[in-house]
This record gives structure tokens, sequence and C-alpha cells, in this order.
């Protein structure tokens, strides 16, 4: 039920329609360009006059980054993928479960330096990257963290927290007390009533979160360029900079990669989606 | 009974795990970096990092030209894109909103800038941008519209406007995301009886939706302006400060400052004058959020 | 006429170079059983052919590497720097770079002291003097870049565009032996917006270094004796009014002040610019049909002169170090001599990179004949000749700090925001406090 009234006019649905063809074309095509990239021979992409229709497709640029052209090195993309894979998930559902605690926290209860908290993650985001970069890395040396997925998924964290905090606290005050004041009547103690009423009900702010902590660390770049060095630990968008050289830059070579990265991306979004409404038939609860 | 084991500690236990993190990850180095805006610490000579110089680096800074320029141009720069990606935002998380076929599709397609990393997409608008062999360029003259190349990432006024660009290309979809999952999770009861009661759409917008909206409005406004460094990879690639210093924000010069001049005393210093300005967008945004939790009702 | 001198020279050279190997000693690589080398590597599609090698040398010595780090030079200097800051120096062997060694202090050792002399005298003798820092070896060379023309011969091969210059300048069109040349040329040539005369790096180091060849070119200097600034002298405006003078005739595109290396590889492999002064790693890239559009009409020649009539001749080298924290010195010069010997030089030569050994570039040229690539045979003669005048910048550990002084101040005179004399000026001001805090300048 997704409770749209047919009281529009019909010039109204299609100038919305227009609306979102529109705005999906914005968005879409600077990235698609990126994409068609990735399957053009460096002629023609950066070329002019433009060549608005391929002429040729080829697979050379993906055939190279696998080392299987004999014109160059191929790179690990294989050790890329992975790490970057194991540490977006690894982070992101850590960073899941303790956003969820620290979300109910502020949204269910009150508490003492309650609002110093909640500003001090806010403001913990305010560090700009340079000031916290050296010192970060020197105790990460220090700890032996550096070129670790560990370390890298621990500082991840660190990001995305505030982040899954603060979505989550909204996500929860959106859903009355007095469902799970309900459910303990009922016989439930606070932490079944939790996980049978209101984890259900949260569900789509947390697919959101998931969605963003994921994507966050998918495509950082600056931290993982500093603590990262070799095929242990290092993720895909350093690995986009293995394209540049002193004096080249190896575009098509990049886009390809970029495809390698931004594929997973979507295919796991559009997977995570039906969560994002699933919590909505709570419409028949109040009331 | 201790504290700890009483029904009051809840909500601390909860937040234990998250502040341990933050505290060693964030405020141990912040501590340190603090430290060091205090000497004339340089990078490749270790021994400065005990050389205390007192508050020159920063005395240094309140005369700089540059520094103040960027400081300024930064503000604009994150005043500007945090309000068009919302705006924009907001607008197509609505349209979205209304479509009923397909809303699958049409929100992973909305997602789809989010999956190009920051250092990504400022190759891809250098390139798109390039005045001689760029597709922008390409297809404004293909369509007969200019006869002489735009020079986007040179002229004063393009540049900054090409990186607001890049930068709204990138984030707008979170914007637009966040305002689409608390539209879900709007109750539809308010909005029927207010229909049924005779009120147009507008009405309804802005007295029913808007409202229920905000908390999440602050909440991503907040997490955005904290978030927009991210930019920085983004303009470093494309105009690295930009002419003459035309599209210098705090982070490239911090970071041209910090590592390769190997400065690491005075990018501090410049990072803590910026954290002030952080720390008043984030006190704007909480006292909005507030405020806009206090009209809503929901646990203080 | 001095084609016949170098072909002298060359068989000379490789007479000796034969005669030589005779009786010279074979470098001994060492036996470092069960050892394992920790090293820093510069990575990217580019560089990481020659480390095909390393099986070859672990074969060899028996020790095994362990590559720490592989990433792009900005990256991997930062990586660098902050080892250093935090006191964490594990590794033995790392990529260097001539315009990066200066800044690292006295993290690499000097290896002269570990590499004998006769092996030390296979190197292009002006390449390894621009491998050391106040006088220490602090690194084995590895490839050198050096600026060279490239040009579309359709152009300058054109009846029309012969007479047309012939009636204009009094001269027959060739490629310019000037830069003065070269600025007319860049103007005659360019019909924006279809075609440019050439492009020019307009920021960052590649701005300062463009910069300061041409400076040095037309007789001055960055620097004196004492390291006082002297940029901005009348050798300093002449060099930014060249550019100067491109940008406002529109003989290059309006973006080239934001161009990077890549975006001017971009335009002249799209068949945008008549004439281009680049490095040598473009020449594969130009001449390859299927990302260039001009590969089939490639010349090549060499960089222009100055008022001086002397080349600017703006290098350097990327290279090999060795640490001082390293537990196991010889097996870490071992390394680095390896990837830097005949057979690895070759590698990279044949790669179209210009190499650090005088035999090799003997060898390479026969090679390219004898396997159709004439081209880059042609290439390399051109190179080489160059390489002669080849200069670093001026190799202190401030030479960074103080380009990201110059090439805002060129940029702001090129663009017409203050005249050439008032940015140098302001730029040399800017440039002496930071020698003298550095203590460099008395």
């Amino acid at each position: 039920m997704r409770g749209k009234l047919s009281i529009e006019k019909p010039w109204q649905r299609w100038a919305i329609r227009f609306g979102v063809f529109i705005a999906m074309v914005i968005l879409v095509v600077p990235g698609a360009w990126v994409v068609l990239t990735a399957f053009r021979p460096n002629i023609e992409v950066l070329a002019r006059p433009a060549v608005w229709i391929p002429q040729h497709l080829t697979l050379n640029n993906f055939l190279g980054i696998f080392g299987l052209l004999s014109t160059q090195q191929g790179l690990p993309v294989g050790s890329y993928f992975v790490n970057s894979l194991v540490i977006s998930i690894t982070s992101t559902v850590i960073a899941i479960a303790l956003g969820m605690m620290g979300g109910y926290a502020f949204a269910r209860y009150r508490f003492r330096g309650k609002a110093t908290l909640f500003l001090g993650f806010m403001l913990s985001r305010t560090v700009p990257g340079v000031a916290l970069s050296l010192p970060l890395f020197i105790i990460w040396a220090r700890l032996g963290l550096i070129d670790t997925s560990f370390g890298l998924i621990v500082v991840y964290l660190a990001v995305n927290i505030p982040f899954t905090i603060w979505l989550t606290d909204g996500f929860f005050r959106q859903i009355p007390v007095d469902l799970s004041e309900a459910a303990q009547i009922d016989g439930c103690t606070r932490w079944q009533a939790f996980w049978k009423v209101e984890f259900p009900l949260a569900r789509s702010g947390l697919a959101s979160a998931a969605i963003f902590a994921f994507l966050t660390s998918w495509n950082e770049y600056a931290l993982a360029s500093q603590l990262t060095r070799t095929t242990a630990s290092k993720t895909m968008p350093v690995g986009l900079m293995d394209f540049t050289a002193q004096f080249t830059v190896d575009w098509t070579g990049m886009s390809a990669m970029a495809v390698l990265i931004i594929i997973p991306a979507l295919v796991l979004t559009f997977v995570v989606q039906k969560h994002l409404i699933a919590g909505l038939t709570f419409g028949g609860v109040k009331g | 009974m201790s504290f700890w084991r009483s029904p009051r500690a809840t909500p601390y236990l909860l937040l234990l795990p998250a502040i341990i993190v933050i505290l060693g990850v964030v405020l141990v180095p912040l501590l340190v970096s603090f430290w060091t805006s205090f000497t004339g610490y340089n990078l490749t000579k270790p021994a400065t990092l005990f050389q205390f110089v007192g508050l020159r680096n920063y005395q240094r800074l309140l005369g700089n030209d540059d520094f103040w320029w960027a400081f300024g141009r930064t503000i604009v720069f994150i005043t500007i894109t945090l309000n068009l990606e919302m705006v924009l935002g907001l607008g197509l998380a609505l349209l979205v909103n209304k479509i009923t076929w397909g809303q699958r599709t049409l929100r992973t397609i909305m997602m789809f800038p989010m999956m190009f990393s920051p250092i990504l997409v400022g190759f891809q608008f250098k390139y798109l941008f390039n005045d001689a062999v760029g597709l922008i360029n390409n297809a404004l003259f293909d369509l007969g519209l200019i006869s002489q190349p735009i020079p986007w990432l040179v002229d004063g006024a393009l540049a900054n406007f090409s990186i607001i660009v890049a930068e709204i290309w990138m984030s707008t979809s979170v914007f637009a995301i966040l305002l689409l999952a608390g539209l879900m999770a709007l109750p539809k009861e308010p909005i029927e009886a207010a229909r049924v009661d005779g009120c147009n759409p507008w009405q309804v917008f802005r007295h029913i939706t808007l409202p229920f909206l905000m908390p999440f409005v602050y909440i991503a406004m907040t997490i955005r302006s904290l978030d927009v460094a991210r930019a920085y990879d983004m303009v470093r690639i494309m105009t690295n400060g930009g002419p003459a210093g035309r599209t210098e924000l705090l982070w490239t010069l911090m970071t041209r400052v910090g590592y390769q001049n190997s400065q690491m005393g005075m990018a501090n210093a410049m990072g803590y004058v910026s954290i002030i300005l952080s720390i008043v967008f984030t006190f704007y945004f909480y006292r909005k959020l507030v405020g806009a939790r206090t009209f809503m009702g929901g646990a203080q | 006429m001095t084609r016949n001198l170098l072909n002298a020279l060359m068989a000379t050279c490789a007479l000796v170079a034969l005669g030589g190997t005779a009786q010279a000693q074979e470098f001994d690589y060492g036996k470092f059983d069960g050892y394992t080398l920790k090293v820093k590597l510069i990575g990217g599609t580019q560089y990481e052919k020659l480390y095909t090698r390393i099986p070859e040398w672990e074969a060899l010595t028996g020790a095994k590497v362990e590559i720490v780090s592989s990433k792009n030079h900005f990256d991997l200097d930062r990586e660098i720097k902050q080892d250093i800051a935090s006191g964490s120096i594990t590794w033995c062997v790392g990529s260097n770079h001539t315009s990066f060694a200066p800044q690292y202090g006295d993290l690499y050792i000097d290896l002269k002291e570990m590499v004998p002399q006769a092996e030390l005298d296979k190197y292009v003798p002006g390449t390894l003097a621009s491998a050391m820092v106040d006088g220490r070896l602090v690194q084995l060379p590895r490839v050198t870049d050096v600026s060279n023309l490239y040009y579309r011969k359709s152009l300058y091969e054109s009846a029309e565009n012969q007479a047309k210059y012939k009636e204009q300048f009094g001269v027959d069109l060739a490629p310019p032996k000037t830069f003065d040349e070269f600025k007319q040329q860049a103007i005659f040539f360019a019909a924006p917006p279809d075609i440019y005369g050439t492009a020019f790096a307009g920021k960052d180091e590649g701005l300062t270094g463009r910069f300061m060849e041409i400076l040095r070119a037309n007789g001055g200097d960055m620097f004196d004796e004492n390291w006082k600034p002297i940029f901005n002298s009348p050798e300093g405006v002449a060099a930014v009014q060249w550019f100067k003078d491109l940008y406002d005739a529109k003989a290059v595109p309006a973006g080239t002040v934001n161009y990077t290396w890549d975006d001017i590889g971009q335009a002249m492999a799209a068949g945008q610019l008549a004439i281009d002064l680049d490095w040598p790693g473009w020449a594969g890239f130009f001449s390859d049909p299927a990302s260039s559009k001009v590969a089939s009409e490639l010349g090549f020649a060499v960089s222009p002169v100055g008022t001086s009539g002397k080349r600017g001749g703006w290098s350097g080298s990327h290279s090999f170090s060795v640490t001082q924290q390293c537990d196991n010195k010889e097996a870490a010069v071992s390394f680095a001599v390896f990837l830097t010997n005949d057979e690895s030089e070759m590698m990279e030569a044949q790669a179209g990179n210009l190499p650090t050994r005088t035999k090799t570039f003997i060898e390479v040229v026969e090679w390219f004949k004898a396997n159709d690539k004439q081209h880059l045979a042609d290439m390399f003669a051109v190179w080489q000749q160059s390489l002669s005048e080849a200069r670093t910048p001026p190799l202190v550990a401030q030479w960074i700090e103080v380009s990201n002084i110059i090439w805002p101040a060129v940029q702001a005179a090129i663009v017409g925001e203050k005249t050439a004399q008032e940015a140098l000026d302001g730029a040399a001001a800017e440039a002496t406090v930071i020698m003298q805090d550095a203590g460099l300048l008395q």
C-alpha cells in the first residue's frame, strides 16, 4: 500500500515523470561517460571533434588491468577487491551495531551528559583530515596497524559511527514509545520489546545507514592511501592512483578500474533496496 | 547496588563502545596535532616536534592574506553547495517519492554518483571540463552554442562554478536518499486527513511534510557540512587551488603546506582555525535540530 | 658535420665499452640466503615492468624481496615523510627521484662508499652527477627524463604552410631552434579552436620547471652561489613573458593555465597541438594508433635554445636509494645495482624510457632498428643529444616549497593579474624568507 491518492491530474503526473527523467539524466550522464570510456580506446575518448557514436569498443582496458595484455603489467585487482570488500562490509556491520546501540540510547533515554555526548559525536567530525592524518599515522605505526585491514576498519568505524548514531536516533524517535510499552505490558522485557517491535520498524533507517556507511567506506581514498601500503590492505580507490605516473595518466585504464568499483556497489545497493520499504506497513499500527 | 548494574547505566553502556572508538581514533591524534601547532614541526626533521615556538604559527597565520582568502572562499563554497544540495535533494526526493513503478531501480540510479570515489570524480570532471578536448565544450560546439572554447577551469568565476558543480553532482544524492528515507517514514494519516479536509498539495507539504522532514534535513546538513571536506581530493585533482589561487580552499592550502612544504606545525595551526568554522556550523545545525525535535515531540 | 662527430663518438664509446668489459670486474651481487629485503617501490603501470626482474635477483642472491609499499610518486613521497616523522624506517630500498631526494636529509646512505667505482663509471656521468646531494651519491638513477620537441610532420611538411611561413618570416619552416622561434611558430600555426600552436604546464612543479628551463636558457638562474633568489632578473621576466605572449595571442588553449602533463598529452594525442615540448614517456603513447591521432606523423626535434644560446635542459631521474637504518646494506645495494644494471636499463629503454647507462643507448638503438621501430631509434638519437645539457632543479630541500611560491606568481602574471616583474619580485621576496628560515641564505 503506497497511499498514493489519485487526485492528481494527468498532466501533473506527466510533469513529475518528466522531472524525474531529467534529474536522472543529469545524475547518470557524467557517470555513464566514465563507464563508457572504459570500453573505448583512448583516441576516441578525449578527442576533438568528439566521437559521439563509439566506432570501436574494446575490452583492452580491462585486459590490461588483469595483466592479459603484453604491453603492460597487470595490477593485483583481485587483492584490492577482496580488501575493499572485507574492510567495507566489516566496518559497516560493526558501525550499524554500535550505531544502533547509541542511537537507541539517545532516542529513548534521558541521562546526564546526553546533550554533551551527542554534540561530542558531532564535533568529532569537525576535525580536518590533515590535522588528524599524521598523528593517527604515528599512533597506528606504533601499534603495528599500518597496512592491516583491521587498522583501516577501526578508522572507518570512527568515520561512520557518528553518522549511524544520528540516523538511527532520528528513526527511533519516529517510532512511538507506546509500542514498546504495550509489548512490555504484554510480558516482554525491554530487550525483547526492542527486537520484536522497534527494530523491525526502524529497518528502513538502518538499511539507509548501512548503505551509506558501506558506500563511504567503499569509496574512501584519503585515509586509505595513508594507512595502506601493499596488497595486504590496499583498497580499490587507492588502486585507482596506480594509473597515474609522473607525467601520464592512463585515463581509460582508470575508468576500467572505476567500473570494477562501481559494479559491486550498484548491485549491493539494488539488492538492499527492498529493506528500505519493508518497515513501512505500520500505518495500521497507530491508533 | 553499584551504578554499573543499575538500569540507569544502560544508555552509557550502550554508548561505551562508540565512545572508545572515537576517543582512540579522533581525540588522541587531535591532542597531538594541537600540540604540534605550537611547534615549528617540520615533517622531514622529526626533532622539530619539540621545538616550541608558542603562538608564532598562529600569528603568521592571522597576518597571511592567502589563508584568509582561502578561509572566506571555503565558507562561501560550503554555504552554496550545502544549500543547493539540500534544495535539489529535496526536490529529487519528492519527485521520486511520487513514482510508484520501478522505485527500486530509480532509487539505485539516484544513488549512482555515490559510487564514485572523490578522487575519481576529480579526474572525471577535470576531463569533462577540459577546454580543448572535454565533453562539455565539445557538446556546446556541436550544438552550435559557442564558437570559442570556454575555459571552465581557468576563469575565476567559472573555475569556482566548475568545482561547485562537481561537488553538487557528487553529493546531492546523499541528501536525496536521506530525505527520501525520511519521506517514506512519514506516517500517512495526517496527510490523508489533511487532504480529506480539503488542503491542497502545497499546504500539505508546507504544514505537514516539511516539519516532519526538518529533523532529517538538519541531520543531513550537519553530516554533509562536516563531510564536505571529502571534496578536497576532487578539488586537488581539478584545479589544485586554481590559477593564481582562484579556487584555493582551506584543505588544498593545508595539505600543500603540511605535506609538500613539510610545514606540519603551520598546517595544524591552519587546521585549528578552520575547526572553529566547523564548530560554528555544527552548533548552528544542532540548535536547529533540537528546535525541530521539540516541535515534533519525542524523547529529549 | 655534427652527425659525423656524434657517430664517431658513439663508435668510440662502443669500442671502449667492448674493450672495457673484457677487463672490468663483473659486479658481485653477493649471497644473502634467507634474508628478506624490504623495499618501497613506485607503482603504476609505467614502472612495474622492471619489477618482473626481481625473481632473477632473488635466484641470484638467495634473498627474498618483500615489496612493503607500492604507490604513485606523490603518495610515496608523503609516505616517506611520514616514516621519517614517526621514526619508523623499517625498510631498506626506496624508490626516489632527483627532485625529491634533497628533502630527505640523511635518510639515505652515500652509495659511493658501497659501489665500486668501476660499476659507477658505467652510468652516464651527467646523470650520476645530478644524483648527488651535497656531494653524497644518495641514489642510483634508473631512468632519466628530459624534454624535447614532438611535432606534427603534416603541418611542417605541408607546402602551403611552408610558402606562407617563408613569405611572412623570410626563413624556411623547420622545427624551432630557439624559444623565440618556438613562440613565433606556435602563433603561426594557431587557429583556435581547431588547432593550437602548443600547450604548456600551467601549474604545480610543471610550471615552475618550464619557467626555470627558459630562464636558464636565457642565461639566468634560480639562485646565486649564496642561495639568494635571482629569478626575478630580466631573463626571468623574459621567460614569463614567453608564456604570457603565447597566452594572450591565444596560441595555446585557454585552459592551459590549469593543465598538468596529462592534459597536454591528451591534447597532443588528439591532434590539437602543432608542437609540444614534452617528456620521453609520451613517445609510446603518441605513436600508438589506438591512443593517438598523430601516430603516423610524429616528428622529434631537440629542445630549443634561449637568448643565451644554451638549453635549459630541465631533467630529473627516477632512482633507487638505500636507507641508513637498513640492517643489511650489502643486500640493499646489490638490489639497487641490479635494478639499474645493463639488462635492466635495456628493458627500460626498450619500453621507450631514457636509460642511465652509457652502453644501453647504443645497444637499444640497434635493437630498435632491428625490430622495426625506426621512430623510436630516431627519438633516442635526438634525446641522447640533449642529455649532455641536462640540468636538474636546485638540489636543495626547500625546492618544492619555493616552487609552490613561484608557480602561482607566474600564473598571476600570465592571466594578467600582475605584471611579470611584480609577480616575480613578490615571489623572490617570499623565497628569500624561506631560504633565510632554512639557514641557507647568509
